[in-house]
């Protein structure tokens, strides 16, 4: 595809620790149009911001990553060195990290840290990189821009850091921004205001997005595809109104069903809930990574029972309903049994 | 169900602020001003945004900080002259972060026991089987009892928290964030938990959260704080359909509902 930002085949992180190794990562495969929001929503420790950092080549030194295709438009950065790297991050893929108040530098202005990207990256200096700057901020919705140039991040507030932030990633016209956790630590009307401006931005930049989040609230309002990711590898992946309509995989029913929804359950009545607790991702798997968190299915769910063709070429992964933009993994044969769905064999 | 749990009235609290060396300091109105009342068996939800006041009201409800202006009688009795122990048989906390909450060098079974031995209960064979029994009841196995912090999930500790506030039988819980560390399959059961017990304990809760729909699902009266004053207060349904403040309104125009449909638009 030729407006194909990333792809991302057959990712695996393993962290070797004393006498074992962690699997964090197996095997997954995302990709990222131009002008595109995915969105990788999953809970703590299931591997979702490791992937990221894999993307960027940011990971652990210990951490090894395998990857069979990592592109960045087209062009493979996977053995890029670290120098390549390092050009390539800020200036080609933009990053929005959870707390800005550790990710902008304590010590200097907002100008100067603005102006050292634009130095860095697209050997602008002097005024015209002050012009830069100051517009980037208009844009992100600051103002007065020229004051809050002078100031030092601790004068800024919450809200404002992040705006801070998107407009330094901006500075340099990314292809791909990787958001993680962009709105966690912000107050909720802080969050919408920044959701919008995210979302307005990439449309007028026409950039690749990807956000990972444990809110599916967030995920609802922004996304245009989803990945849902359980114990390391996704198990399930489709277009935002696919996942929210027709959630296939028992676990993204499950997540979805804990949510409270004001109007939907009755104040007091109990929540959906994933019994069981995540697996430890240390050494092989020899069970089923859902073993002991499956709900006992009761009569009314059969009429939520997915009908799934089976896609060739990877093991256990089906398409929801025949539709080509919804896919759900089973991660063996005992899961894929218990979810009761019908199969189908039909062709790719 | 007309008995009044907590009664707080006109509650103000300043914060003396350094403003340099020698340049005085300044002050702070954390709260200014707030009058509650909670009856018994209500969840009351206190909602606002960051530095608005709600933790600094639960820590003087709690007794551990002193208002300095204004009253507070916790089950008809002034809170300054309840005894420190009897307030702690009274009113229990259960805060945000069960990873720094619980001392990681603590045993759970040594964690949850603690108020109890402070209570003066000398004999452990008494403690142990109350705190077998109230660990079931939170939904602990009793194998964890020798097992430490480091070794449970965010969601076991944050249940030991509640045991260990509930040991001791309270009145009055007051629970700031009790969620919104835990991964949202997590935060389910901790919401299932919390209202199984207020049923099955009697207990009065105070909830401090900033996730609506959290509050929307738990609470039967919202106060809405903002700037360290109670702008709005009324029945959770009222509330949220029929919002008054203009803050209140732009608290519930920000909640992210779970519908694509609601998604902003592009294209």
């Amino acid at each position: 595809m030729a407006d194909q930002v990333l792809n991302v085949e057959n990712l695996s992180i393993d962290i070797p620790l004393s006498g074992d190794i962690l699997h964090a990562v197996d095997g997954i495969s995302i990709s990222v149009n131009k002008g595109e929001t995915l969105c990788i929503v999953g809970e703590s420790g299931c591997g979702k911001s490791l992937t990221s950092l894999a993307i960027m080549d940011l990971l652990p030194q210990k951490a090894i990553r395998t990857v069979d295709k990592l592109e960045l438009n087209g062009t493979s950065i996977a053995n890029h060195s670290d120098k390549q790297m390092s050009d390539i991050r800020g200036s080609k893929i933009g990053m929005i990290f959870q707390e800005p108040m550790t990710s902008l530098n304590p010590s200097f202005t907002v100008e100067n840290q603005m102006v050292e990207t634009l130095a860095r990256h697209r050997n602008i200096r002097g005024k015209e990189a002050k012009k830069l700057a100051v517009e980037m901020l208009e844009k992100v919705g600051i103002s007065p821009a020229k004051q809050r140039l002078k100031q030092y991040p601790h004068q800024l507030s919450g809200g404002l850091r992040q705006r801070v932030m998107i407009a330094m990633t901006l500075l340099c016209e990314p292809e791909l921004i990787i958001a993680d956790e962009p709105t966690t630590a912000l107050d909720v009307t802080i969050q919408a205001q920044i959701l919008e401006l995210l979302a307005r931005l990439q449309t007028d930049f026409n950039t690749g997005l990807i956000l990972i989040t444990h809110d599916l609230g967030v995920v609802a309002k922004i996304a245009d595809r989803v990945a849902v990711m359980y114990a390391g590898q996704i198990v399930e992946e489709g277009s935002v109104y696919e996942i929210f309509d027709n959630p296939s995989h028992p676990y993204t029913r499950g997540l979805l069903s804990c949510i409270p929804v004001p109007g939907k359950i009755k104040r007091g009545e109990h929540l959906g809930s994933i019994p069981g607790m995540v697996p430890s991702l240390i050494g092989d798997f020899t069970e089923c990574r859902f073993s002991g968190r499956w709900e006992e299915s009761s009569d009314k769910d059969d009429e939520k029972i997915a009908n799934l063709v089976s896609l060739e070429g990877i093991e256990n992964a089906f398409l929801v309903h025949g539709t080509t933009d919804h896919i759900v993994r089973f991660c063996c044969d005992s899961c894929l049994k218990k979810s009761k769905s019908k199969i189908s064999k039909g062709v790719n | 169900m007309t008995e009044i749990m907590i009664d707080a009235k006109n509650i103000v609290k300043d914060f003396k602020i350094s403003k340099g060396l020698f340049r005085g300091k300044e002050n702070l109105r954390a709260v200014d001003g707030v009058s509650l009342q909670v009856m018994r068996g209500e969840i009351l939800a206190i909602v606002g945004e960051s530095g608005c006041g709600k933790t600094t009201l639960a820590k003087i409800l709690l007794g551990l900080l002193q208002q300095d202006s204004g009253s507070v009688e916790l089950c008809g009795s002034k809170i300054e002259q309840i005894p420190r122990l009897e307030l702690a048989k009274m009113v229990q906390p259960i805060f945000q972060d069960p990873y720094s909450s619980l001392n990681p060098r603590k045993s759970i079974g040594s964690i949850i026991t603690l108020p109890m031995r402070i209570q003066g209960e000398k004999n452990s064979d008494v403690w142990m089987k109350k705190a077998l029994q109230i660990m079931d009841l939170v939904g602990l196995p009793s194998r964890m009892f020798d097992q430490y912090p480091n070794q449970l999930s965010g969601g076991q500790r944050q249940r030991v928290a509640i045991a260990r506030a509930l040991i001791n039988s309270p009145k009055i819980v007051i629970c700031d964030e009790p969620t919104s560390a835990l991964d949202v399959s997590v935060q389910s059961q901790i919401l299932n938990l919390l209202n199984d017990l207020r049923e099955e304990l009697n207990l009065t809760y105070v909830i401090i959260s900033h996730n609506l729909a959290v509050v929307e699902h738990m609470a039967s009266r919202v106060a809405v704080m903002y700037f360290g004053e109670k702008v709005e207060e009324s029945e959770t349904d009222q509330l949220f359909s029929n919002p008054q403040h203009s803050y209140t309104k732009m608290l519930l125009s920000s909640i992210l509902s779970p519908d694509p449909r609601q998604r902003i638009k592009k294209n």
